[in-house]
Order: structure tokens, then C-alpha cells, then sequence
């Protein structure tokens, strides 16, 4: 491994920058801080709460949900699809991870970089009658045949040596090797290809089928298949179209997130879901100084997404399977907190 | 009439009257996002609290410097999301002109990638090497574990995401997988040379096969520029004036590709909030930040603390979460 420069010895150890922020703006509500007796209660609230200030004018995508870690939602999510709240979710699969995608991407890869074994190994699989062990053998007579004749362009010549259904491939992937082939005409053509093998595959294949589209269409944009694939593995969309074109997506949205995921964003209202000591610092952040300043800064970070409102809820008695402890306590960040700083309410149920 | 030109040395700025400015930038900006966006030579450390303006004073920045006379080609951006930049310099196209559109920007891998097309054959990198995701890798490194027998023994051994998360993290935080797995996985420990035999085998299988992960383009890069003296003279002499935003998230290796990229006249300003510094899962750490006045000595430091975005009773909720943060 390479070595980092050496920093300098003998310097002085910091912890922070001094800094306090303020505002010229108005003084604003005063933000609360929402006790609710189970996860369940907690969620009702924060549906209630986005309907009444859906009522008041603000906009659904001027609200946000944020979370610590994703599973935390997952009640939410049932209850915001019961009141019919639409919403997208940050933070969960990557279109770039979904198989059928990968699948894409590995055979131009291999179109690409022919050295590529991992996306060899990949699209040899998808062959009927294939299994890793003659993948691997196909894969390294493939380059052990060809790394002499080491240019993209000669590396697709001769190809009758092997199986017929690889032959297929190969000469497929010959005829789209030359740079002059538009990437949108390769993605075309290997989507054709990739047909069958896909409908076999996937029993949602219909609902996949539109990240295809959205493949080639991305594809179009682009004049060489290595700058597309640079900017697929480095900057990848974000959503699945399966994701974004789900039933009920209507034009305005509200986000869930995840706090990583919400970095640099702002919303008109913002609710802080479960600041329970135990998920919000997480209790296995307690085992080290480090790891809880940093839980610190994420609640920093979550409540300066806020504009307006700033709501943080925490249900009490969660049972932790980890600790076989029963979590009731506010995030240690808050407790102790002014109640003319937050204010503190108690969820009742009708 | 007939015009003479006098020739300008490299790298030397227009001297302009602030009256001739196209942006009145004393106008647009607050006193301290003024003093930021029109700093120029030498190392300059931003620390800009949440909702202060910090891209705004990032977009006047670019604009002044090429108002300067600083060619768009020598101003290198680098940001946390390619998004990011090229919002930057939409934005800063839009104040000034569209000279600020060729300012050269990405993220930090998106640059490496590019500049490892270009220089990796000295490395002995084809050009036209694949990117592995995180998915990839950890495929690759169960294909080696399998392949090296270590899957069929009794005792248990780490998984694939496993492996490729230490691995990971031994490379972008500089620490020996050993004491990482002190640290996280100790019942892994009496296990250490097999472990360390698995990453050596999946180092040298991407090499073979003309592969990079994400870690291996960071450094790969830091490597260029720390072996191969004329592309990093090169290079400095090329981004004359460095910009990093979000550097709290950075990690060590992209610490030491901004000093090697900045070896020849120290122009570098960084941006970002100590306080808002998440990613050390990833590997970040906040020491990068919090050390720049060790790390560029001279470096002027200046604080962004108006916030535009939240009222003051949210402000408040939030200062007070930070003032109990250790000192």
C-alpha cells in the first residue's frame, strides 16, 4: 500500500470550530419535542401533523421526514400509504444496483475492458446451461487465448472454438466493438439480445422493462460507451423508474430520509422521527467518544434542515433486541434541553 | 485603430479597480461571504455553518477569480456530488458569464478517473480499465475466497460484504486491516494472514484484469502524484486555484491529493462545517478539517455564522446541541 505523507508531529489537538449561528429573520414557533407511548401513536401523529400543515399551506414537498437509520420508517411508511400521503423515500436501492442494470452495464463492459472477468463471469451466467464452474473456464481460456493480442479491436477476432451459445455472444459483441456504434445503438441491440434471457428471469419483467428504456435513453446522451460508464459507476441515478413510477406518485411528494441522505437539503417543516436514546444515538454508538460526537452532528444536521418547523418525535418503550433493554429515554442530545428552547408535548390519543 | 497587446506572465491576475467589477459582489454578499469569495492566493479555510450561504459564497468565488483574469481551465472545483459543481457553475455562469462553465469540476473520483484514463499506462493501467462498485468487489472477493479454500473450512470466516468493508476501510482510513479487526471483529483476529492473503490476492487480480474499485482511483491518483514528479508538476501548474467544498467529509487520501495538487503556490481553499461532518463510515474523518491550519500553515480561516435558512428558535434548538460538544 502506498503511503500517506507523513503529518507533521507536535500539533495541537482540536475538537472544533467555535461557532453560533444566527438569524435576522424572525424568531419563529418554538420547536417541540413530541413524546408518543409506541411507534405506532408516533406515526399517527406525524400523519395528523403533515395533514393539518397541508391545510395551512405548506406544501407536501416542503416536508420532510428524517430517520437515523432507513428500517426506522417502516411504520410510517404503512400508516402514510393508508392516509394516502404520497412520498418518496431517500436513501434505499440505486437504480445502478438493480440486477437487471448490472446485467446491461457488465456487457458493455466487457465490450469495454474484454479483460473484465468479474463482468464475464456475469454474462456467462445468464446463459442457459452455464454454471460457474464452466464460466470459469470458459473465462480463462478467453483470456489466456487473447491477452497476446492485447488491442479492444483484434481481441473479438476468431471465436469458433467456443460453445455455440458463447459463439453467439461473441459475435455479437464483435459487431458492436467498433467505436464508430453510437452507445444507444450498442444498449439497443444487447437489449434485444438480453430479452429472453431477462423475461425468463424476472416475473416482474414488465415493471423492469422500464429501466431498459430509461437505460437506452440515457445511453442516447452520450457519444463512447467508457465516458457512460464512468459516469454510471461514479454519479449514478438515483431511483429505480420502477421506484419513481409506483401507483399513487402524484406530481407533489413528501421526503423520507434518511439524515445521510438529507445532507445539504432544506425543507419549510422537518420531523425528526425517533430521538430515542438507543436508536438516535444508536446504541452501539456509546461504545466510543468519536462515534457519538458524530450521532451529535447528525441530530445538528437534522434539525438545521428546518425553515419553519421543526418537529422531533421519539415513541418510549421499544424493547432492544441487541441490549435486551427497554428504551425510554429522549436522545441524550436533547435531554436537559430548556423547555423554552423545546418544547416538550405529550402525544394523547382520542 | 490598431491595438498593441502587452503579454501577461503565467499566472499573473488583471489588476481591476473593484469599480470595474461586472458583479458588485460587496453588494450581493455579506460582509464575511465577501471576504471568502474575493480571498485569492494562498490557503484559505471556510468554515461555513449550515444554511449560510457557503454556495453562494463557492458560485462568487469562481466569478471573481475569472474576473481576475484567472483562466476557467486553472480553477479546479471539486464537490461531493457531480451535481453539486455543475449547479455551482450554472449558477456562476449566470453572475458573470459563460466563461465560468469551463471551470473544471466533479468529485473527487470523477477527476481521478479521468486523470487515471490519461497518465494510469504509468502505472501500468490500461486506459480503458472497468470501475468495480461496491457489489462488484465483494463478488471478486468471494470468487478468491472460494477459490483459495477458505470458504470450506470449519471455523467461520468473514463474509464477502465483510471483507470488502474492512478492506475498504484499511484503504481509505491508511489503518492496518489487523487493527481494524481489533477494533470491530476481534473473534476474526486469530485470522489475520488469512485475511490480509485474501486482499493481496484481490489487489493483484484487479491489476490483472485491468480492474479499479472506488477506493483504488483516490489511490492510484494520490500514487501518480506522489511517484511521477513531472505529472505533478504538471498538474499544479494546471489548477492553479484549488476548491474543495464539503472537505469535512473527506478522507485521508483525498487530504493528501489536495496538498500534492497544491505543492507548487499553495492556492487552496477549502469549505465546509466542522459540525455537520457524518461520514466517517465511509471513511471521512473530521481530523482533515479540523487540522487544515496545521496542514497549509498561513492559512486564513474565516467563519460563516448568518444563517438564511431557519428561524431563531430552530437556530437556537441547534447551537445548544453543539455548544455541549466536547471542546
Amino acid at each position: 500500500m502506498t503511503q500517506v505523507p507523513q503529518e507533521p508531529a507536535g500539533k495541537p489537538v482540536r475538537h472544533k470550530f467555535a461557532k453560533k449561528l444566527f438569524t435576522n429573520a424572525k424568531e419563529g414557533s418554538l420547536p417541540q419535542l413530541m413524546i408518543a407511548e409506541n411507534e405506532n401513536v408516533q406515526s399517527k401523529f406525524v400523519v395528523q401533523k403533515v395533514l393539518e400543515l397541508r391545510e395551512q399551506g405548506v406544501p407536501l414537498d416542503e416536508i420532510a421526514v428524517l430517520f437515523r437509520s432507513s428500517f426506522l420508517s417502516f411504520d410510517l411508511e404503512i400508516e402514510f400509504a393508508k392516509a394516502n400521503i404520497p412520498f418518496l423515500k431517500f436513501g434505499g436501492f440505486k437504480f445502478i444496483e438493480t440486477s437487471h442494470v448490472k446485467d446491461m452495464i457488465a456487457y458493455l463492459r466487457v465490450l469495454e475492458n474484454p479483460r473484465d472477468a468479474v463482468s464475464w463471469n456475469r454474462i456467462l451466467l445468464l446463459i442457459g446451461g452455464i454454471g460457474p464452474r464452466s464460466a470459469e473456464k470458459i473465462i480463462d481460456g478467453i483470456l489466456q487465448q487473447r491477452t497476446a493480442t492485447s488491442t479492444v479491436a483484434s481481441f473479438w477476432e476468431q471465436y469458433h472454438g467456443y460453445p455455440e451459445p458463447v459463439r453467439e455472444l461473441f459475435s455479437l459483441l464483435k459487431s458492436l466493438s467498433p467505436e464508430r456504434v453510437p452507445p444507444a445503438d450498442k444498449v439497443s441491440r444487447l437489449v434485444t439480445y438480453y430479452h429472453p434471457v431477462f423475461k425468463n428471469r424476472y416475473d416482474d419483467h414488465a415493471k423492469r422493462k422500464k429501466d431498459l428504456e430509461m437505460f437506452e435513453q440515457i445511453a442516447s446522451r452520450y457519444d463512447n460507451v467508457g465516458t457512460l460508464l464512468a459516469d454510471l459507476a461514479l454519479e449514478p441515478p438515483n431511483e429505480s423508474v420502477a421506484d419513481i413510477t409506483a401507483p399513487g406518485h402524484e406530481e407533489e411528494f413528501l421526503v423520507l430520509s434518511t439524515i445521510h441522505s438529507a445532507k445539504g437539503l432544506e425543507w419549510n417543516s422537518v420531523f425528526v422521527l425517533y430521538a430515542l436514546d438507543g436508536r438516535f444515538p444508536t446504541s452501539r454508538a456509546a461504545e466510543s467518544i468519536e462515534e457519538m460526537e458524530e450521532e451529535r452532528r447528525l441530530m445538528y444536521v437534522a434539525c438545521t434542515r428546518a425553515k419553519e418547523h421543526l418537529f422531533i418525535t421519539y415513541p418510549i418503550n421499544v424493547y432492544d433486541r441487541e441490549s435486551g433493554l427497554i428504551l425510554t429515554k429522549p436522545s441524550r442530545f436533547l435531554e436537559g434541553l430548556s423547555e423554552n428552547l423545546l418544547e416538550p408535548w405529550v402525544i394523547q390519543l382520542e | 485603430m490598431k491595438t498593441y497587446t502587452i503579454k501577461r506572465a503565467p499566472g499573473e491576475l488583471h489588476l481591476v479597480h473593484p469599480q470595474h467589477f461586472a458583479v458588485d459582489y460587496k453588494k450581493e454578499l455579506n460582509a464575511a461571504q465577501y471576504e471568502a469569495a474575493t480571498s485569492v492566493n494562498g490557503p484559505h479555510l471556510i468554515i461555513a455553518g449550515a444554511g449560510t450561504g457557503k454556495t453562494r459564497t463557492i458560485v462568487y468565488r469562481v466569478s471573481y477569480l475569472v474576473e481576475l483574469g484567472v483562466k476557467p481551465e486553472h480553477i479546479l472545483l471539486l464537490t461531493f456530488t457531480r451535481k453539486a459543481s455543475q449547479e455551482m457553475l450554472r449558477r456562476a455562469a449566470i453572475v458573470l458569464d459563460h466563461r465560468c462553465e469551463r471551470v473544471s469540476g466533479g468529485t473527487f473520483h470523477s477527476f481521478a478517473n479521468s486523470l487515471l484514463r490519461k497518465y494510469g499506462a504509468l502505472l501500468g493501467f490500461d486506459r480503458s480499465f472497468s470501475i468495480l462498485d461496491q457489489g462488484d468487489a465483494a463478488d471478486v472477493i468471494n470468487l478468491l475466497r472460494t477459490r483459495m479454500k477458505l470458504d470450506t473450512k470449519q471455523r467461520r470466516f468473514p463474509r464477502k460484504e465483510t471483507l470488502n468493508d474492512l478492506f475498504s476501510r484499511s484503504v481509505n482510513t491508511v489503518t492496518p486491516v489487523k487493527d481494524l479487526l481489533a477494533a470491530d471483529y476481534p473473534h476474526y483476529l486469530e485470522l489475520e494472514e488469512e485475511i490480509r492473503s485474501v486482499h493481496v490476492a484481490y489487489q493483484e487480480y484487479k491489476r490483472a484484469h485491468n480492474l479499479m474499485d472506488y477506493d483504488d482511483l483516490l489511490v492510484y491518483l494520490m500514487k501518480l502524484l506522489m511517484e511521477h514528479e513531472a505529472v505533478r508538476s504538471e498538474l499544479s501548474q494546471r489548477y492553479t486555484y484549488i476548491m474543495v467544498d464539503e472537505y469535512q467529509d473527506t478522507n485521508k487520501i483525498q487530504a493528501a491529493i489536495v496538498k500534492l495538487l497544491a505543492f507548487k503556490h499553495q492556492n487552496v481553499m477549502v469549505v465546509g462545517d466542522d459540525a455537520q461532518s457524518i461520514y466517517s463510515f465511509r471513511g471521512a474523518t473530521i481530523r482533515n478539517i479540523l487540522d487544515f491550519p496545521e496542514a497549509f500553515p498561513g492559512c486564513k480561516i474565516i467563519t460563516l455564522e448568518e444563517n438564511f435558512r431557519s428561524t431563531q428558535a430552530i437556530l437556537n434548538v441547534a447551537n445548544e446541541i453543539l455548544h455541549r460538544a466536547i471542546d
